[in-house]
């Protein structure tokens, strides 16, 4: 059912602002990921909601499942309005705007202030964030390195402001941030050989011998 | 380890895709278990696993407590797994979080890498106490050494300040320092937190300016423009001095950025900062709009909706600028993309004007056809759909079929419309049509609008009635317009509007008699019960005119003719008089009474030999001499039309003083005080509302006015005390109280003694009510007494006595001679014979306003008058007539007559009566009250 292709994110144009050396700042209420099959992948909510969050995903699931490529990445659907009118005045109003890579969409919720089209090249920033970390990133790492994820999420937006928005930045934060929890791990478990603590890509996913001889040791009940 | 357990979960829960609900029953049992363990590790384990299932959406509030301690660990790789769980689950009423503040200030103090996850974690768990505690240790961390620390250390203080105001104090001066910090990340961070400061408190940000003015210019970073802009977009409206220094290098930017993002934000500023007035702003604007307008044609969807977003800002100061675009947008509402669309129809309804309304209307109503169309596909279409298989499934028609979206719509063609009491619409048979029209395409429930609209446009202006007429003929005769009214989205409702209409203006039917079978064929009693209920009334209306008509032009040769539409009308009447539906039930019953009436008087008629030839206008005229016709051909059609229904100006009700003597808060009939209590309360009473409003403090004096009969009103006093709880009770009025409560035991002991006195009073108070039936035959009121009753003057030439008169004339049975009662209540006036000439203003073009008050207190000869009311002549439309005051006939009177007693009041309002009974003080009321026990005593 998953589909483990990688993400198109090197066909982007980035021409809405100029992607570099820089910074955007918005707030953001909430950032999703899930799938083309409505399954959250990623859930972050920087503002509490008064629905259940699971509702507000399905909600917007359905209603950006059923649009076609090639419409604009803003949903502007009147079905939301009494989900996401906290108030009645337009500028308050919070604004969805989405993108779709491959079997993922990456759904922002932000200010009715805040710019549109900084929000997508925000999107992108991220999603190429992700890609520099998990190489040619797909649905499944997210899937089995959820902690990652919003791990990295952590190093671009803030308790709903951006903090970064250049991709060398974030890369470098990222692989601090990570090569300090693999070294602490590492240190607490001096049988593992690295392959625990949110370290490197994929090595989770490998079950070493050793690995398993780590669990017997520690007496971990493998189930 | 930990993280392979969570794996196995994830495999596990993949694995058991039919069974999940049970797998994850047994997860969190174990995760339960692991979470209690001592082994860090396995804490960490569970937490996260906790987390995921948090994702699916299953609760993780109970593992709080554990996950402040996971946050507790020393090991940053378990110290990040702990912030993880506290940022995904904690919210502002987790109680542990009193428990973090020190653990957090340590974190706060420790390695680089523990400071980055603890401040992400706290932006997002801060509270207003944990603001409060870190505060310090945060700005502290504004100079870190390393600019990945200041920055989240910025970002985190937003939150400080946002949860703590009082930060700011200290805060904001340090938060202006980072403005020219050494990294241009944290220089970003600090105009993002500021930008979001200013917004909620633009004037405490304008010395500010200088600095984030010098950024403007300086920096090339858009990001960050945009940001600096929109700081300034908030500032200038306080400062407008800033207006002029930002023109040159905001049309700098203006004309020369390639990022559209920026330029919205530059024309958004230039908008709410006021920065196009004038010359240089005309230009400046000129600019904006010729922008925005390539961006509309550009192909790519996202720079449309940002081009549609920004005009619609500036239309409200420039909307000729827009206009120029006018069909650039109008094609956009063409879009296939919902959003596009929603965009284009905000900005076309900012556009509408008088000229161009009609077609912009039909432009968006041609989109409610659209799907109708398609559904029946032409052999183009078909052809092409098997060429293209994948293109109909995701065809346009798509978005304009979702109800939401056709709600919308329909709901905006409304509002562009009526907005300001139809000041855009020309041509309001136009409008009737489209309103109709919209009743049949919608297919959403918009049906209640769109009556209300009908009714309301159709009583502002006189010259579309008879347009109205026509067209709502046309949808009463409509079968399956019938047919399909019980499905949703079907508007039934407008049926009660077309039913009414042709009821009240039925004078522009040429053949009532025609129309009245659709108002009472059986499918009517299927709809809903207002309607048919209002279809009844109206067929009544019609039968009432087309009798009132015949009698005019009266020749026996009709005679045939009237029997068999009575006996028509009497046959369908009995099947609604039989229904479930109260309303329904309790009006065909009182028309078959009148009809029944009717039936005999046309049976006992017989063409008059000293008057039969005689000429029939003659007759007509002089109802008082022999009529050549039955009677009862007059008998109804004075019940609808005794006074004009017009639009009441929204202030009316509430202008309307409250007339001496009556005092609306003393209870009509004492054993029913529960349900007046109940009314009280209701706020939907608004009249009683207002009036209380109005009154004021003089309320409660007026509340606890004396009746006559004192225990009664120490009855009420005991209410009042339970009414009013704010007021104070004190231990005296305790007592005082259950000294009442043993009163109204008392009363109850002695009410028989009292009742003839009581039922004596009553009447007497209940003689001023016009919900209150009199009994005439028993009270036999003097002559005098009639002219006070403050209802309605009996100026006709024929009251009351002449209903008698009728019946005794007609036939001798008692039956009848209780029946012309039912008209003559009140309106006794109403058994006069019609006035013929039944003339329809039509002077009035655009929406009623102005209404003549007649002068009050002269009974006018004139047959109908206009409503007193005090109209506003103002663009405040009134609220659509309420259902009530459109068939019910008492209540019609009622209203009509309700201006009668305000002038009395105007001579009488000094002095008589209302002073003497009033109880001003309360003391003084108390003593009264004791007295009155005591005279039971």
């Amino acid at each position: 059912m998953l589909n483990i292709e990688p993400f198109h994110c090197r066909s982007w144009r980035p021409f809405y602002a100029i992607l570099g050396t820089t910074q955007q700042f918005i707030m953001i209420h909430a950032v999703l990921i899930f799938n083309t099959s409505g399954i959250p992948r990623l859930t972050k909510f920087y503002t509490p909601l008064h629905q259940s969050s699971q509702t507000l995903i399905q909600k917007i699931f359905s209603l950006i499942s059923i649009r076609p490529a090639g419409l604009c990445n803003f949903l502007d659907a009147p079905e939301l309005e009494a989900f996401l009118s906290p108030k009645d005045d337009s500028d308050e109003r919070w604004r969805v705007v989405y993108r779709n890579y491959a079997t993922l969409y990456f759904v922002f919720v932000v200010d009715g202030a805040e710019s549109e089209l900084g929000i997508l090249d925000l999107i992108q920033v991220f999603v190429e964030a992700l890609d520099r970390h998990f190489e040619n990133v797909c649905e499944l790492d997210l899937v089995f390195h959820f902690d990652e994820a919003h791990h990295i999420l952590a190093e671009i937006i803030q308790g709903g402001l951006v903090l970064e928005t250049n991709g060398d930045e974030i890369s470098n934060s990222v692989k601090l941030a990570s090569k300090a929890r693999r070294s602490s791990f590492v240190s607490a478990n001096p049988l593992s050989l690295g392959s625990g603590g949110g370290g490197g890509p994929r090595s989770g996913s490998i079950q070493t011998p050793l690995g398993w001889l780590t669990d017997k040791l520690t007496g971990v009940a493998t189930r | 380890m930990w993280e392979r357990t969570l794996q196995d979960l994830i495999r596990g829960l993949r694995a058991n895709k039919n069974d999940e609900s049970k797998f994850i029953a047994q997860a969190m049992d174990e995760i339960r278990r692991e979470i209690k363990n001592k082994d860090m590790e396995l804490k960490a384990g569970a937490v996260m696993k906790l987390a995921y299932l948090d994702m699916l959406g299953y609760d993780m509030n109970w593992a709080s407590f554990h996950i402040v301690e996971v946050m507790s660990s020393s090991k940053i790789h378990l110290k990040s797994v702990g912030y993880l769980g506290a940022v995904q689950s904690f919210n502002e009423d987790t109680d542990v979080l009193m428990l973090t503040t020190n653990l957090l200030k340590k974190d706060l103090s420790s390695t680089p890498a523990d400071a980055a996850v603890t401040l992400n974690g706290v932006s997002s768990i801060m509270t207003a106490d944990l603001a409060r505690d870190l505060s310090p240790d945060l700005l502290r961390m504004l100079n870190h050494s390393r600019p990945h620390i200041r920055k989240r250390a910025v970002a985190a203080m937003y939150r400080v300040f946002e949860k703590y105001p009082d930060a700011l104090r200290n805060g904001i001066g340090r938060l202006q320092e980072k403005l020219e910090d050494s990294d241009p990340g944290v220089v970003c961070a600090t105009v993002n937190v500021l930008c979001e400061l200013a917004r909620q408190n633009p004037q405490d940000y304008l010395p500010l300016a200088p600095q984030l003015f010098h950024l403007l210019t300086t920096s090339s970073n858009n990001w960050m423009l945009i940001k600096i802009v929109k700081l300034f977009g908030s500032l200038s409206p306080h400062e407008p001095r800033l207006v002029k220094k930002l023109q040159p290098p905001i049309t700098d930017l203006i004309s020369t950025t390639s990022a559209i993002s920026l330029l919205y934000e530059c024309v958004h500023t230039c908008i709410i900062g006021n920065m196009l007035q004038g010359t240089s702003g005309y230009s400046l604007a000129r600019m904006c709009v010729s922008k925005l307008a390539a961006f509309l044609e550009d192909p790519d969807q996202n720079l449309k909706y940002i081009a549609l977003l920004a005009m619609v800002k500036i239309v409200p100061t420039h909307p000729h600028l827009v206009a120029e675009h006018q069909n650039t947008i109008l094609s956009s509402v063409d879009d296939d993309d919902i959003t596009i669309r929603m965009r284009a129809l905000d900005l076309l309804s900012a556009l509408v004007n008088r000229d161009n309304l009609q077609s912009i209307v039909q432009q968006v109503l041609s989109h409610l056809v659209k799907p109708e169309s398609s559904a029946v596909p032409s052999a183009v279409q078909s052809l092409s759909q098997h060429i293209v298989p994948s293109a109909p499934a995701k065809s346009p028609s798509a978005p304009s079929q979702s109800t939401a979206y056709r709600l919308v719509l329909s709901q905006r063609i409304m509002t562009m419309c009526s907005q300001n009491t139809y000041e855009n619409v020309a041509d309001f048979e136009w409008y009737l049509s489209v309103l109709v029209d919209l009743a049949y395409v919608s297919n959403v429930d918009i049906g209640a609008k769109i009556r209300d609209q009908l009714v309301d446009v159709v009583g502002r202006v006189r010259a579309a009635r008879s347009y109205s007429v026509k067209l709502m003929v046309k949808v009463l005769s409509d079968d399956t317009f019938l047919l399909h009214a019980g499905e949703p989205g079907s508007c039934s409702e407008v049926l009660w509007a077309a039913a009414w209409i042709c009821g009240e203006y039925c004078s522009e039917l040429s053949a009532p008699d025609e129309l009245i079978p659709y108002l009472l064929q059986p499918e009517i009693a299927s709809l809903s019960s207002d309607i048919t209920a209002v279809c009844i009334q109206s067929a009544t209306k019609l039968f009432a005119y087309w009798t009132s008509e015949a009698a005019k032009q009266w020749t026996d040769g009709f005679l045939e003719d009237l029997k068999k539409a009575v006996d028509l009308m009497i046959e369908q009447m009995e099947q609604f008089a039989s229904s479930s539906h109260i309303e329904v039930q309790e009006r065909a019953a009182n028309v078959l009474q009148l009809l029944t009436f009717i039936k005999h008087d046309v049976a006992m008629y017989k063409p008059k030999q000293e008057n039969g030839f005689s000429d029939p206008s003659v007759a007509a005229f002089d109802p008082v001499s022999e009529p050549s016709c039955p009677k009862s051909l007059y008998l109804m059609y004075p019940l609808f039309t005794s006074y004009e229904l017009n639009p009441v100006a929204s202030i009316a009700q509430a202008s309307v003083p409250v007339p001496d003597g009556l005092d609306l808060d003393v209870w009509i009939v004492p054993s029913m005080q529960e349900r007046a209590v109940e009314e009280r309360d209701d706020g939907d009473v608004a009249e009683r509302k207002t009036k209380r409003g109005k009154k004021g403090k003089e309320k409660e004096s007026t509340s606890r006015m004396k009746v006559k009969g004192g225990k009664k009103k120490q009855k009420e006093e005991s209410y009042q005390e339970e009414l009013v709880p704010q007021e104070e009770e004190t231990a005296e009025e305790k007592a005082e109280r259950e000294r009442v409560g043993i009163h109204h035991k008392l009363y109850i002991t002695s009410y028989q003694t009292n009742v003839t006195q009581l039922k004596a009073e009553r009447l007497e108070r209940m003689r001023d009510d016009p919900y209150y039936i009199m009994d005439d035959r028993s009270q036999k009121p003097p002559a005098e007494d009639i002219d006070s009753i403050p209802v309605v003057r009996l100026d006709g030439p024929l009251p009351l006595p002449k209903g008698t008169h009728l019946s005794t004339h007609m036939s001798g049975t008692d039956v009848f001679a209780e029946e012309p009662r039912l008209p003559g209540l009140r309106s006794s006036a109403s058994v006069r014979s019609t006035p013929p000439s039944f003339v329809v203003e039509r002077e009035g073009e655009m929406p009623v306003g102005a209404v003549i008050t007649p002068p009050p207190s002269t009974p006018a000869p004139s047959s109908r008058r206009p409503t007193p009311n005090p109209f506003d002549l103002s663009a405040t439309p009134p609220p659509p007539l309420p259902s009530f005051q459109l068939y019910e006939v008492p209540d019609d009177e009622l209203r009509a007559s309700t201006p009668e007693p305000i002038k009395v009041t105007r001579a009488k309002k000094k002095g008589t009566g209302m002073t003497k009974k009033k109880r001003v003080v309360k003391p003084e009321a108390e003593t009264k009250a004791e007295d009155n026990g005591a005279a039971v005593h």
